[in-house]
């Protein structure tokens, strides 16, 4: 697998400048390295104040480290001068729908990324409406965002982003203020971008069941990356996770639990659809 | 409820008035209000009404909107008419107590500027009836250009506009919402005097400020990761095209301000 | 008696305009006294409209709202007197935040009930108490807190009027896994502390399952089911079909009577699942 980098993250480290002078405030981000390749669909876990965060605004040069690089497509994000060419690589969704929406109509504040990039009109139009297409908004081009429900203001962000092509999207927190509706609506957008654009999707969340949808799940704490892995192979560590306030899916619980009594069923079982065939197997094979 | 002011007073539609390009209506409204000035007499006023309400029926809004919008000035119009029927003492005496004394002239000032202040209005509210505030604020932002040549940053002010009309109705849920909370832990908003009132409002403002200030940020930092940079190389989804529609109607007005100078010309003045 | 009792309850928003909605829609409930409810429904549903009224902030269009057999509209002093007996926090009650300490914005509310100053402070020092804030915290400004403390903050705030009712809507939004299981272990304990009704309002049947006794579920501004969790839960398949998202755990035995195997589909908890899942599997004879 030699796929090609599209951000990388070369031992940085960041601290946030503190209000009083003197002061030096602990580092956010301390000594993490991550190598986010194309078409890749990594879930950052952590939980408040774990870092997870600064890492999408390091991605494109909204912040710059304090030490080690950050490299978007072969850019350096400390070079001012391709912070423009880094943004139209690395877009960023933040979590609260109603601070990124710029224009009080839909179709408008999709276009104000490729306005921004100073396309001409046509291929804005035809950028707007595949975008809004792409995340299932394009009936309500016309609507005034605060009239929409929080996931569809999420996805008419989202729409925003993507009308610009980017290569990777960072997805800081979208779904924490939505109900399980908009939730859902999120991932299925998100899930697409991954599978039938093949944009790399860098999806950091505290929610496990989100974390289990991705290819790679990287757990933060404390500033520092403290696994790395496949879906499996990080929600087997329990304890570890349990110890730094994050919890796994509860179908490994139970998949646990059936494993404790005796069933030929492995624990590391973390999707429901799994569980459901290796209980139907069982019987099956009966 | 607060939610229930209706703001920005859109009102969508397809109509040829809603069609016509807002930086041509910004222009002939802005001419409309030059010609009922120039108006001398109830002539001149009068074809100025036909040509109002002829907008009105092509725009096809309800009569019972343009009312409403004229409501919130009633007052104005009934005290201009009192102080012109009081102290207007031309033409014939008509009736009179003590000092009092109202006279023809007076009369007729009276009607005249009542006309002239609800024309005044209706026309400028057909203006935000009829085009949706984002074209409004691209209108301006294109009208204004020339302004460059001065070092004013019409785009930054265009964009503030823009950014402004979309945060109202977010600001408004917000308002809202701290209000109930705070009612809710027994504030009251309701009595005493000016300045418990005042003092009352302390907990609604201090977290909407707050509120606002890291919603700025925040936006702030999204604009930048859509690469905004300002006006500068910045190329727009709508482009503003004057059609046939536009020049029809600047030809009306056009046509309308010169019947309006005959008509101050052949017929007895008012003033 | 019921401590609280709506009768026929309507609620219309922005009436007689065009843009005119039904949020509640002829709502009977009683709530007795030391019972901990858990309301459920998805956006929309009229869950928060419902709560809004139980304290007098909203006014029905319809019907009435009792509070220990009285109308709580029936005089402006005891419509007052129910906005402290029924203390109501807010969605992001941190948002609401504005004094210049912790300790003075939980006052707020007990300084509006005109309390003395030792009151004051006595009842300052148990809300605080319950929701696990230290001391030295309550010097702090607010605005210095991460944000599950100024949550914990801003729920304090109604703790501190000593209500009879605490509602909290949607306590837990937006926190993560920690700031959820710390804010759910402090309301069952001031549950125990003080035997007072707890309403909490949530889109997640799996919050509510864990905390509360009795379950309402909302639609459409209709009551749409109301009895305890078990009861609420053999409906599961209702409570899909309007919306809400049932546990993963629940889901897996959906998913197998679907596919045809004879389970119940009411079960929620982990102990429960894996009893459910060895039966199926001794019935059909699987060696476990």
């Amino acid at each position: 697998m030699d796929k090609k980098s599209i951000v990388k993250f070369d031992n940085v480290s960041f601290r946030y400048e503190a209000a009083e002078e003197g002061e030096k405030l602990p580092l956010a981000v301390d000594g993490v390295s991550l190598d986010i390749k194309e078409g890749e669909f990594v879930a950052i876990l952590g939980h408040n104040g774990s870092g997870k965060s600064t890492l999408a605004k390091l991605s494109n040069s909204i912040l710059i480290p304090e030490s080690g690089t950050v490299t978007v497509d072969g850019m350096d994000t400390a070079d001012e001068e391709k912070s423009y060419d880094i943004r139209k690589t690395v877009g960023v969704v933040f979590q609260n729908p109603d601070n990124q929406i710029v224009a009080s109509i839909v179709e408008e504040d999709v276009a104000f990324g490729p306005e921004n990039l100073g396309l001409p009109r046509d291929e804005i139009r035809k950028r707007v409406d595949d975008s809004l297409k792409a995340v299932g908004m394009y009936e309500h081009r016309l609507s005034e965002p605060h009239k929409l429900s929080g996931g569809q203001k999420q996805r008419v962000a989202i729409a925003g982003i993507i009308a610009m092509l980017p290569k990777c999207i960072f997805f800081d927190e979208p779904t924490a203020m939505l109900d399980p509706q908009g939730r859902k609506e999120v991932m299925k957008t998100v899930i697409k971008l991954n599978r039938e654009y093949g944009m790399a999707i860098v999806f950091i969340t505290h929610f496990m069941e989100e974390a289990t949808l991705a290819s790679r799940v990287v757990v933060m704490d404390n500033a520092k990356v403290v696994m790395d892995g496949t879906p499996k192979e990080v929600f087997r560590n329990r304890e570890a996770l349990r110890n730094i306030g994050l919890d796994v899916p509860s179908v490994a619980y139970l998949a646990e639990e059936l494993s404790k009594s005796g069933v030929n069923i492995s624990p590391d079982i973390i999707y429901e659809e799994e569980l459901v065939e290796r209980i139907e197997k069982l019987i099956g094979d009966r | 409820m607060i939610k229930d002011i209706t703001l920005g007073q859109y009102f969508p539609g397809n109509s040829v008035i809603h069609r016509l390009d807002p930086r041509i209506k910004i222009v002939l409204v802005f001419a409309y209000i030059v010609a009922i000035f120039l108006c001398k007499n109830f002539y001149a006023m009068g074809i100025m009404f036909i040509l109002l309400l002829a907008v009105i029926l092509l725009s096809r809004i309800s009569p019972k909107l343009i009312l409403k919008s004229v409501r919130p000035i009633v007052i104005i119009v009934i005290i201009t008419s009192l102080l012109q029927l009081i102290y207007n003492r031309t033409g014939e005496v008509l009736w009179e107590w003590w000092k009092l004394k109202i006279t023809t002239g007076g009369v007729n000032m009276a009607l005249f500027t009542t006309l002239r202040i609800i024309l005044l209005v209706v026309a400028s509210s057909m203006l935000t009836y009829t085009t949706s505030p984002t074209m409004l604020t691209d209108a301006i932002e294109r009208l204004f250009c020339p302004l460059k040549v001065f070092k004013i940053n019409v785009h930054s002010i265009a964009m503030m506009m823009t950014i402004a009309l979309r945060f109202i109705p977010t600001l408004i849920d917000e308002v809202d919402k701290i209000m109930s909370a705070q009612k809710s832990r027994g504030a009251d908003l309701e009595s005493g005097n000016i300045v418990q009132r005042g003092k009352a409002l302390v907990p609604i403002f201090v977290p909407l400020f707050i509120n606002s200030f890291r919603r700025a940020y925040e936006l702030a930092f999204a604009m930048e990761c859509r690469c905004y940079q300002g006006g500068e190389g910045r190329t727009r989804l709508r482009v503003m095209k004057c059609a046939v529609r536009d020049y029809i109607s600047l030809i009306v007005v056009a046509a309308t301000v010169a019947g309006i100078i005959l008509l101050n010309h052949y017929f007895p003045t008012v003033l | 008696m019921a401590l609280i009792e709506t009768q026929n309850l309507s609620y219309i928003y922005s009436e007689n305009t065009p843009f005119e909605v039904r949020a509640l829609d002829d709502v009977n409930v009683q709530i007795d006294e030391g019972e901990f409810v858990g309301i459920i429904g998805h956006t929309g549903s009229g869950k928060s409209t419902l709560v809004q009224h139980l304290n007098g902030i909203l006014k029905p269009s319809k019907g009435k709202i009792l509070f220990d057999g009285t109308d709580i509209h029936s005089s402006k002093d005891y419509t007052r007197s129910v906005r402290f007996k029924v203390g109501l926090c807010f969605q992001y009650p941190e948002y609401q935040l504005f004094e210049s300490t912790v300790y003075d914005d939980i006052a707020f509310g007990p300084r509006n009930m005109g309390l003395d100053k030792d009151e004051i402070d006595a009842h300052v020092m148990k809300a605080a108490s319950f929701v696990g804030l230290k001391e030295e915290m309550l010097k702090k400004s607010p605005f210095d807190l991460s944000g599950g403390e100024k949550r914990r903050v801003a729920i304090a705030g109604v703790m501190a009027m000593e209500p009879k009712v605490l509602i909290l809507d949607e306590p837990t939004a937006g926190l993560d896994p920690r700031g959820r299981q710390k804010i759910e272990n402090m309301i069952a304990d001031y549950r125990q502390a003080t035997e007072n009704t707890v309403i909490i309002v949530s889109h997640s049947m799996e919050d509510v399952a864990r905390l509360a006794d009795k379950v309402i579920v909302m639609n459409k501004g209709k009551i749409e089911l109301c009895g305890t969790v078990d009861e609420v839960f053999s409906g599961i398949d209702r409570l899909v079909e309007i919306g809400l998202d049932a546990p993963q755990i629940t889901r897996i035995f959906m998913d197998l009577k679907k596919k045809g195997y004879d389970v119940r589909t009411d079960i929620y908890s982990v102990t429960a699942a894996r009893d459910e899942l060895l039966s199926l599997l001794k019935k059909k004879g699987v060696q476990v």
